[in-house]
């Protein structure tokens, strides 16, 4: 009997200490002579409880964490009943269960991108493919292009970088185009600050990313395909350069791709620390050795990107989702998620919740369901004040709006956005005029300059907000904020301005009063303006 | 071709044309800032944002193509104030300086402030960049009054192809700079000056221009450039008879809008005092033809002037009709005396191109050789 020994070594996971535990694993389990496999894997997205030590023999299977290296022999020799040792605290169990729902805050996650994730090693093609890998790029190459791109339009995928455009709808445009030389880009410029989906499914399960994209190089009638990464991810960059070259040697990759006459090859591009660039027209520019900056649309990518030929970008979880379309089948994917949109939406869910992670559900779940039936409600027993949804460019939504669906068009409805996965949640002690003008402080800082109202607009209410704070308010500065918010939201070039105004706008919406205290009576609610203590 | 409806006006529009180009055409007169006829559409200071039915949000013109049976308003109350409210973030970037501004009554931006009736912005003042750079001999940056329009980027690029100077940094932080803001010089810049041209605020100065007088102070006279047979037509600025500044004039036949660095900033020689305006003749010659009485000094350099010699000292300034017949005589004398081939001319690339045919026509013909060159195959 061999027992498997996984331990979470994502970023996150390292941080907490996972190399060192895994160092110390090894060496208990030299010492107590156990005949146990250690494996590096991705995040099961519990980063509340690692680093995570998952221990299978004989189809049970109990997940530990917290779990430093000091009690690494402790947790082995109790875990295998070795003579004199005490069973592992119960402290220490998350789950026993091989599906992990007896632990509250997986129960509700419906897994499909990650999977894979916290479960497969990584760096492991076999481990891929034992886990059904590359069976849906075998499916759709049995399948007439045409045909992918009907089942990808009826699985309801849509964009999950966050503008929620349909996918299949994208790809055809794509595929339509005349020219024959056409590109695929995937967007792993994840930079909205807290949210860490991307990197997760590329450091966790990087053959996935690459199957969905060589799917829709089938679909689109690409021959050469970019992965844009930002290079403050070595990790997920390592494993990604790892897996194309393990998919190239296993012919996933190259030439005649799987004898179905499929030319296609991968290029990894770094970025260079530019928030702008994850925006495609500036991501493509990047691509071409030009300034990340945007440009105007139309002519979308689809119909002239990369070197001005027709380009299909779609975001990491985007290409993750592909796979299990192809497999699972459109009508399984769509039934996922709701009437508008299929299949599962990753968030990094942060802030003042107890269980912080990653977590992936059904579209459509509420967010009552994500913070309080996932996340546990809010920490220290406090009172939940507002969930920013979507990243900088989206919005603080209030506990009234709680039972809203997470879903593109009734999160917009709202005033916030779907975004591409970051959720903030933020209790009685957060101001929110502080953290609005935090996420300003993110969008000025990151705008690219080009055009006048997100180079300047953002200034001007980043501005009133750092005057608010410290309690130098004027009379007319809801007035100011709000004209110069619906200005640049109106006229800026591209989504980083048009959307930045949207912390503001969802905060002076639901949080007036707020505003008006800090004005009016000099006073920081919150308690968190330290000029107006 | 493409028909469509700008301010309820039908406009027929050629392929490919922007919405921009049309009404413009049309002679609808749309705000703009970074837009420039012969560059790229860029789209960043939403001056030029239209109402297009059917979408929401207002598009710019510039980068909107013209569409058979588009519907187009150029001009309303919420176009108005949303050009208002990006001339004001503008103007709280731009110090007004305009009471001592040499642009002022050419500056695209104090124009369009008058326009829309801004005295100054209703938003904090803060000035993103104070960089001053007089590094060359040509023109000044005083990025202080740069909008960041990037006309001057794309003009180097798309235009002149040296690729000079880039966007640098991002956001209020933006900048237009040389790659690693080494010194023009050290740069692939040819100092044609079409920035400066292009440019529609003060932040591209020709160095000649400053405190020279203000545009409405100046004569402007269109020529021929005199440097070289392309024939640029100029436009040069002039007050009181001397030179402010030269530009290119759009459309004009040889070399559209844009000029070399000659033409540019060449021309002080104009009003220089050594410049020779009339024939002269060297006084041992025209004492020999009786146009003096006295010969010259024997040894000129060691006579004891108490000032450097000039010209006057060994020459004599003739009418065109004495000098032509000497240069006529001397040369029928070589062609008499040698033969023909004796003789040899070099045309000028200075000269045009009619100019350079009629002098090899002269040799060919009226001299008899082929001995015929011009400096510019050298």
């Amino acid at each position: 009997m061999t027992a498997s020994i996984r331990v979470g070594t994502s970023t996150c996971g390292l941080a907490a200490g996972a190399e060192e535990t895994v160092r110390a694993l090894q060496a208990a389990a030299a010492q107590l002579d156990l005949p146990a496999e250690i494996k590096r894997t991705g995040c099961l997205g519990a980063c509340h409880r690692e680093p995570l030590v998952e221990i299978s023999t004989n189809g049970t299977s109990v997940l530990y964490g917290p779990m430093g290296p000091a009690h690494a022999r402790e947790l082995l020799a109790g875990h295998f009943g070795l003579p004199g040792a005490e069973r592992p605290s119960e402290e220490w169990v998350v789950s026993r269960a091989a599906d992990r729902r007896d632990y509250p805050y997986f129960a509700p996650q419906v897994k499909v991108t990650t999977v894979n994730c916290g479960v497969i090693d990584p760096l492991s093609l076999d481990d891929y493919l034992a886990a059904g890998g590359y069976e849906g790029l075998r499916r759709a190459l049995a399948l007439a292009p045409e045909a992918v791109i009907a089942a990808v339009q009826q699985s309801k995928l849509r964009g999950r970088g966050g503008a929620g455009y349909p996918t299949g709808v994208k790809w055809e445009i794509c595929r339509n185009q005349p020219d024959p030389l056409k590109y695929l880009v995937c967007n792993a410029d994840e930079g909205d600050p807290g949210a860490f989906m991307d990197r997760t499914v590329i450091e966790g399960d990087p053959h996935r990313v690459l199957e969905g994209m060589v799917i829709a190089a089938w679909a689109i009638g690409a021959r050469r395909g970019y992965v844009y990464v930002r290079a403050e991810y070595p990790l997920a960059v390592k494993h990604l350069e790892a897996a194309i070259a393990q998919a190239r040697e296993a012919g996933y990759l190259g030439t005649d791709i799987l004898g179905a006459g499929l030319d296609f090859d991968i290029i990894v591009k770094e970025g260079a620390g530019a928030f702008v660039c994850g925006e495609e027209t500036a991501l493509m520019h990047s691509i071409e050795g030009k300034r990340g900056a945007p440009r105007m649309r139309p002519p979308y990518p689809a119909e002239s990107g990369l070197w001005g030929h027709p380009t299909n970008i779609n975001n990491v979880e985007t290409y993750a989702s592909v796979p299990s379309i192809m497999t699972g089948g459109a009508a399984w994917f769509a039934g996922l998620g709701t009437a508008q949109s299929g299949g599962t939406k990753t968030f990094a869910l942060t802030g003042a919740v107890r269980l912080t992670g990653l977590v992936e559900v059904p579209i459509g779940m509420t967010l009552r369901e994500v913070i309080f039936g996932i996340g546990g409600g809010i920490r220290e027993d406090g009172t939940f004040k507002a969930v920013q949804i979507g990243g900088p460019s989206g919005g603080c939504l209030p506990a009234a709006l709680l039972e809203t669906p997470v879903d593109y068009e009734p999160l917009r409805a709202t005033g916030a956005i779907m975004g591409s996965g970051g959720m903030v949640v933020v209790d009685e002690e957060t101001c929110m005029v502080d953290f609005t003008r935090y996420f300003l402080s993110f969008t000025q800082s990151e705008s690219c300059g080009k055009c006048v109202p997100c180079r300047i607009g953002t200034r001007k209410m980043l501005g009133i907000l750092t005057r608010l704070t410290r309690g130098e308010g004027r009379p007319d500065d809801l007035e100011r904020l709000e004209r110069v918010a619906d200005t640049v939201r109106t006229t800026s070039l591209c989504g980083l301005g048009t959307t930045a105004p949207n912390p503001v706008l969802t905060t002076l919406k639901y949080f007036r009063d707020e505003y008006t205290a800090h004005i009016h009576e000099r006073r920081c609610p919150a308690g968190a303006c330290a000029a107006l203590r | 071709m493409a028909t469509l409806t700008i301010n309820g006006r039908p406009v027929t529009a050629p392929a490919a044309a922007s919405v921009l180009d049309a009404a413009l055409s049309a002679g609808i007169e749309i705000p703009r800032l970074c837009h420039h006829p012969e560059l790229s559409a860029w789209g960043g200071c939403r001056l030029c944002l239209v109402e297009v039915e059917g979408q929401r949000a207002p598009v710019p013109a510039c980068g909107l193509a013209a569409k058979e049976g588009m519907v187009v308003t150029t001009r309303s109350e919420r176009l108005t104030a949303l050009r208002r409210e990006v001339l004001d973030f503008l103007l709280s970037d731009h110090p007004l300086h305009c009471v001592i501004c040499d642009k002022a009554g050419r500056c695209d931006l104090q124009r369009y402030a008058y326009e829309f009736g801004l005295l100054d912005s209703s938003h904090e003042k803060e000035f993103s960049r104070t960089l001053y750079q007089d590094d060359n001999a040509f023109f000044i940056r005083d990025h202080q009054y740069c909008i960041s329009c990037t006309r001057c980027v794309r003009v180097c690029d798309e235009i002149v192809g040296a690729t000079a100077i880039e966007v640098s940094q991002r956001g209020f932080g933006s900048y237009i700079a040389t790659p690693f803001d080494a010194p023009l010089v050290e740069t692939t810049c040819t100092f044609c000056g079409n920035c400066v041209q292009v440019c529609p605020t003060a932040a591209l100065l020709p160095v000649e221009r400053l405190g020279k007088g203000r545009e409405w102070e100046l004569t402007h006279t269109q020529t021929t450039c005199p440097y070289c047979g392309t024939g640029c037509t100029l436009d040069v600025a002039t007050r009181n008879g001397e030179v402010v500044y030269v530009s290119g004039v759009p459309g004009a036949p040889a070399n559209g809008e844009f000029l070399c660095t000659k033409g540019r900033f060449g021309l002080d020689f104009t009003t220089h005092a050594h410049r020779l305006r009339r024939p002269w003749v060297r006084r041992d010659l025209a004492y020999a033809l009786g146009l003096v009485p006295e010969p010259p000094p024997a040894a000129l350099g060691r006579s004891p002037l108490l000032r450097p010699p000039g010209l006057a000292d060994t020459h004599v300034e003739v009418d065109w009709e004495t000098a032509l017949d000497l240069v006529a005589e001397k040369l029928a004398a070589v062609v008499q005396q040698d033969g023909p081939d004796a003789v040899g001319g070099v045309g000028s690339a200075l000269a045009t191109n009619e100019d350079n045919y009629v002098f090899q026509k002269m040799m060919r013909g009226s001299i008899g050789t082929n001995n015929v060159d011009l400096c510019a195959r050298l």
